[in-house]
C-alpha cells in the first residue's frame, strides 16, 4: 500500500505560504544572531538615518537599528499570535464539542454567551480585559485569546453538527462509549481540518489585534521591539523618517499573507477523502 | 432515433485518466424502450450525459456521435445544443429531492422550458404546465402548481419532474434511475405512467437502471454495460430469459427472488478492473468463471441472430447457468426451533414533535401534533432467528430498529434484550447488552470514522469490552477479517482504500467484535451494487448459522427479506400490520396493505 499524500505534488500557495512563514519564523529565532546591530543600544548621533548600506532599513528616533528591531520583535509576533491562538483553540473547541453534540440547553447556554461575546468589538473587549490591570505582553496574548474562542466554538460545533448525524457516531454508542471518547476521539479527529484552516486564520488575525492593542500601548511596553509597538512610536515622526513605521507595518503584512497561504494549502493536503483510492 | 454510436470517453481525474467508455454503441427504436443495464463504474450515466451534451468539462470525447434522429450532438456548439435539449430530447435524473429548485413554484419549474425555448408567454407556460400535471396523473393540478417542491411527496416530485421533462414535447427522454429513490408501490406507478406516456406520444426511451425487475418490467431492448463497454445487447426476453455473456448470467442469478429462498444467492467475486489502464482483453475475464485462454484476446461484439454478445466464447456458453452456489448445509436448514427468546418488545411506542431548545420551545405558540413514529409495537426474536422488517420509508422502520438497541429513547414500552429489561435503566447501566446487541449500517461512508484503520475500527470494541488482553488484539482482528472473509493486510487500510462492499464487511466485522448474540441490520445491502449485495446476503446467512446471532433485518426490499429472513413483519405508519412465517407472509399476506406492497414489487420471475 502506498500512501499518496507524500506523492502529491505541492500546490503553489502552499508552497509560497510555507516559504514565507518558514523565512520569517528562522529569522525570529536566529533573530539575536543574524541581526546585523544590537537591537536596544542608544546612539543619538545615528538618529533618523534613512536607510542605507550599514543600516539597511534606517534608523529610530533613538538611533537604533531597525531591522534589527524588527527581527527581535519577530518572535513577540508570533509568540503573540501562536500563543493567543492556542489559547482560543483550548477553550473554544472544547465548548464546541459540547455544544454541537449535547444540543439542548447546553448549546443554548454556550452559544448565547458566545453571542454576548462576539457582539463587543475585539478591540473594546480587548481593552475590557486590559484596562484594569498593569500591561505586560502575556496578558495581551492572553486577552486575545479569549476574544477570539466564540468564533473558534461556532466552527468547531458547526462541523461536530455534521459529524454526530454519521453512523460510525452511533456505532460508537451502541457499544456504550463515553461521551468523552466519542468527541475527542471520534468527533475531534474529523473536526481538524476546518480548524487548521481557521486557526492559522486566527493566527493572523490575533498578531494583526495584539499589535492593534500594543500600539494603544496595553501590549507590549518600550522598549521592547513589538511591531505594534514600534508603529505607535514611529507615528509622531511619519513625515521626517516614515521607514520606522513602514518597516514593521510591512513585515505584518508579509507573514499574514503567509499564513493565511499556508492555512489554505494545508486543508485540501489534510481531508484523507479528498485523497483518491488506491488501487490494490 | 437515438444512436450512440462507437462513442469513447475520458475523463481526467487527480489519479489519472479513466477511460468511463469505449466504443459504445446504442440504439433506440422510436417509439421503443432501450433499457441501459449497468452496476455503478459501469458508465451508465456517462452515456445519459453524452446523449444530452452535458458531459462535464474534465470529459473528453476521444471519438464517437451521438444521434438524436440526424443531428450529432456531440458534434454541435453550446447554443445549438441547449436548442436541442428544449425540442426534442429531455432528461429526467434519479432524485427528484435535490433535482427541484426549493424556492420556485412546481408550475413555475414545469413551465420554465416553454418560456426559454418556445418563447411562451408567462400566463400561458403556466396553463400549459397545469396540462402537463394533469397528464402526469397529478390529482388537483391547478393547486399543485402553485405548491413549492416540500409540499410534495416524493413520487408528486418525480411525476412533476417528468412532466417537466415533456414540457418540450421531446421525441427521445432519457430517465437515469428515475424510480431509485422512490418506494416500491410509487415506482409501480410512475413506471405505468412512463409505459402510458410512452404510448401515447411514442417516446423514444433510453432508461437507466440497475434493477433488473424494473427493466423485465419496461423494456423492450436491453444493453448491458459492464466497465465501459456493452457485453451484450438483444430483446429484453431473450436477455432476461437466456442470456449469453457470464456478466449477464451473474447478474441474473445474483438477484434474490421472492420464494427462492432455498439456495445461497450466486455472487460475482471480484471488482471492476482499474479503467485508468483498460485491460485488452475480456474486461470480465478475472471474475469469469468460464474464462478462456482466449479470454485474454481483445473481445468484439458477436452477433448471433439479433443479439450481441463480447464473449469469444458465446455460442458454447450458450446453455451453460452460472455456477449455483452450493445448498445451504442440512445442519442449517434444520436447525432445531431454538426456544429461547433474545429480544422481546411490548408495546413499544416513540412519538417525535416537542422538540428544539428552550427558547424555541418558549417562542412557539401552538404545540405541534406529536407524531408516532413507532405505534404500539410488539414483536419478539428468537435465538439465531433472523425477523424481517419491510416497509417503506417513513413506515418507522429504522426508528424501531434503533429504539430497541436504545440509540433512541423509546416513550413507553417495554425492551428486554437476552433476559434482561433495558427500559427501565439509565444508558451507562446497558454495558451488558451493549455487548450483547450491535448494529450494522446501510451507509457504508458513513458508518466507518474515516480517520481510523481498519485495525482501529475493529480493535475498539474488543478494548472497549475488555474482550482480550491487549497482546491479543491483533489476532482477534484477523480471526474478525477471516470471518468476513477480507484478507488480513485490509486491517491497516483506511475506509476512502476500500470498495463499498469491503466497507460493509469491515461494518459487519466491528459489530462482531463483541461476540454478540442480536444485531439489527438496517438496510445493510441497499447501497450496494447487486453483485456485491449478494456476497453480503450470503455472509450474513452464513454468520447466522455458524454464530448463532439473530438479526433484525431491515430493508425496502421484499426480495432480499423474503430469501434471508425466517419470520418478516411488515410495518406502515409505525406499526406492524402483518407478521408471520416468511414463507406464509409471502404466498398468503393478510393484510391489504402487504398485498399491496407484493404487488408492486417488480419482479424477475412474473410471467
Amino acid at each position: 500500500m502506498q500512501l499518496e499524500a507524500s506523492r502529491k505534488p505541492l500546490t503553489l500557495q502552499l508552497k509560497v505560504g510555507l516559504a514565507i512563514v518558514g523565512a520569517i519564523v528562522l529569522l525570529g529565532l536566529l533573530a539575536p544572531w543574524v541581526a546585523p546591530h544590537p537591537w536596544d543600544t542608544i546612539s543619538m548621533r545615528t538618529r533618523f538615518l534613512a536607510p542605507n548600506a550599514t543600516y539597511w532599513f534606517g534608523t529610530d528616533e533613538y538611533g537604533r537599528d531597525v531591522l534589527s528591531r524588527l527581527l527581535m520583535g519577530t518572535r513577540l509576533s508570533l509568540a503573540m499570535g501562536v500563543g493567543a491562538t492556542a489559547i482560543s483553540l483550548a477553550i473554544g473547541v472544547p465548548i464546541g464539542l459540547a455544544s454541537g453534540y449535547f444540543r439542548g440547553w447546553v448549546d443554548e447556554a454556550l452559544m448565547r454567551s458566545a453571542d454576548v461575546l462576539m457582539a463587543v468589538p475585539p478591540i473594546m473587549l480587548g481593552l475590557l480585559f486590559l484596562a484594569v490591570t498593569p500591561p505586560a505582553l502575556w496578558k495581551t496574548a492572553l486577552a486575545v485569546g479569549l476574544v477570539y474562542i466564540p468564533q473558534i466554538a461556532r466552527l468547531t460545533r458547526s462541523v461536530t453538527l455534521s459529524l454526530a448525524g454519521e453512523d460510525f457516531i452511533q456505532a460508537a454508542k451502541a457499544r456504550a462509549e463515553t461521551a468523552t471518547y466519542i468527541l475527542f476521539r471520534e468527533i475531534l479527529p474529523n473536526a481538524w481540518p476546518p480548524l487548521i484552516v481557521e486557526a492559522s486564520l486566527r493566527v493572523s488575525y490575533a498578531i494583526l489585534l495584539g499589535s492593534a492593542l500594543s500600539f494603544l500601548g496595553l501590549g507590549a511596553q518600550p522598549p521592547s521591539s513589538d511591531w505594534g509597538l514600534m508603529i505607535a512610536e514611529a507615528r509622531s515622526f511619519l513625515d521626517r523618517a516614515p521607514w520606522i513605521a513602514l518597516a514593521p507595518g510591512a513585515a505584518m503584512c508579509l507573514l499574514v499573507i503567509g499564513i493565511n497561504l499556508l492555512g489554505d494549502g494545508a486543508r485540501e493536503r489534510l481531508d484523507p477523502r479528498l485523497k483518491s483510492r488506491v488501487a490494490t | 432515433m437515438l444512436t450512440i454510436d462507437d462513442l469513447t470517453v475520458r475523463y481526467r481525474t487527480l489519479g489519472g485518466e479513466v477511460e468511463a467508455l469505449t466504443s459504445v454503441s446504442l440504439f433506440a427504436r422510436k417509439g421503443a424502450t432501450l433499457a441501459l443495464v449497468g452496476e455503478s463504474g459501469s458508465g451508465k450515466s456517462t452515456i445519459a450525459l453524452a446523449a444530452m451534451g452535458l458531459l462535464p468539462s474534465e470529459a473528453q470525447v476521444t471519438s464517437g456521435r451521438g444521434l438524436i434522429g440526424d443531428d450529432d450532438i456531440l458534434a454541435m456548439t453550446q447554443a445549438e445544443r441547449r436548442r436541442l435539449r428544449g425540442t426534442r430530447v429531455s432528461l429526467v435524473f434519479q432524485d427528484p429531492f435535490a433535482v427541484l429548485n426549493p424556492s420556485l413554484r412546481i408550475g413555475e419549474q414545469v413551465g420554465e422550458t416553454l418560456v426559454h425555448h418556445r418563447g411562451f408567454s408567462k400566463e400561458k407556460a403556466h396553463a400549459r404546465a397545469v396540462a402537463l400535471l394533469d397528464e402526469v396523473g397529478i390529482v388537483d393540478p391547478a393547486v399543485v402548481a402553485h405548491l413549492y417542491p416540500h409540499e410534495l411527496s416524493g413520487g408528486m416530485r418525480q411525476r412533476a419532474l417528468i412532466a417537466g421533462a415533456l414540457a418540450a414535447e421531446p421525441e427521445v427522454l432519457i430517465l437515469d434511475e428515475p424510480t431509485t429513490a422512490l418506494d416500491v408501490t410509487i415506482e409501480a406507478q410512475i413506471l405505468d405512467l412512463l409505459e402510458t406516456l410512452r404510448a401515447k406520444r411514442g417516446l423514444t426511451m433510453l432508461f437507466i437502471t440497475h434493477n433488473l425487475g424494473v427493466v423485465k418490467r419496461i423494456a423492450d431492448e436491453i444493453a448491458v454495460l459492464y466497465a465501459g463497454q456493452v457485453v451484450e445487447r438483444g430483446a429484453k426476453d431473450d436477455v432476461l430469459r437466456a442470456p449469453m455473456h457470464p456478466y449477464t448470467k451473474g447478474l441474473l442469478a445474483a438477484v434474490p427472488r421472492l420464494g427462492g429462498k432455498k439456495k445461497q444467492l450466486a455472487a460475482i467475486p471480484g471488482q471492476l478492473p482499474d479503467l485508468r489502464v483498460p485491460p485488452s482483453g475480456c474486461r470480465f475475464q478475472p471474475r469469469c468463471p468460464f474464462a478462456t485462454p482466449d479470454s485474454a484476446s481483445p473481445q468484439v461484439l458477436i452477433e448471433l441472430g439479433d443479439r450481441q454478445v463480447r464473449c469469444s466464447s458465446a455460442t458454447q456458453l450458450r446453455d451453460t447457468a452460472w455456477p449455483e452456489a452450493e445448498e445451504v448445509a442440512p445442519a442449517a436448514a434444520s436447525r432445531p426451533p431454538d426456544s429461547r427468546t433474545i429480544v422481546d418488545v411490548r408495546d413499544l411506542t416513540k412519538s417525535f414533535g416537542r422538540g428544539g431548545g428552550l427558547l424555541r420551545r418558549m417562542a412557539r405558540a401552538s404545540q405541534p401534533p406529536e407524531t408516532k413514529a413507532v405505534d404500539h409495537v410488539s414483536l419478539s426474536i428468537a435465538a439465531g432467528e433472523v425477523l424481517g422488517l419491510v416497509g417503506e420509508s417513513g413506515s418507522g422502520k429504522t426508528t424501531l430498529g434503533r429504539t430497541i438497541l436504545r440509540l433512541i429513547e423509546p416513550t413507553s414500552g417495554t425492551i428486554a434484550v437476552a433476559g434482561e429489561t433495558v427500559t427501565n435503566k439509565p444508558q451507562r447501566a446497558l454495558e451488558p447488552m451493549r455487548r450483547a446487541a450491535q448494529i450494522v449500517f446501510q451507509n457504508p461512508d458513513s458508518s466507518l470514522n474515516p480517520r481510523k484503520t481498519v485495525r482501529e475500527l475493529l480493535g475498539r470494541p474488543i478494548v472497549r469490552f475488555g474482550l482480550a488482553a491487549l497482546a491479543d488484539i491483533p489476532a482477534r482482528v484477523d480471526a474478525l477479517l477471516d470471518l468476513v472473509r477480507l484478507p488480513r493486510h485490509y486491517a491497516d487500510r483506511y475506509p476512502h482504500q476500500m470498495s463499498g462492499g469491503e466497507k460493509q464487511r469491515v461494518g459487519i466485522a466491528r459489530a462482531l467484535a463483541t461476540q454478540p448474540r442480536f444485531i439489527v441490520c438496517d438496510e445493510p445491502v441497499s447501497a450496494l451494487d447487486v453483485s456485491v449485495q449478494a456476497a453480503i446476503v450470503n455472509l450474513l446467512a452464513d454468520l447466522r448459522d455458524r454464530l448463532a446471532v439473530a438479526y433484525l433485518f431491515i430493508s425496502h426490499d421484499i426480495s432480499v427479506v423474503a430469501h434471508l429472513a425466517d419470520r418478516v413483519a411488515v410495518m406502515h405508519r409505525g406499526a406492524i400490520v402483518e407478521i408471520g412465517a416468511t414463507d406464509a407472509v409471502m404466498e398468503r399476506p393478510q393484510h391489504p396493505y402487504t398485498r399491496r406492497l407484493l404487488a408492486a414489487v417488480p419482479r424477475l420471475d412474473s410471467p
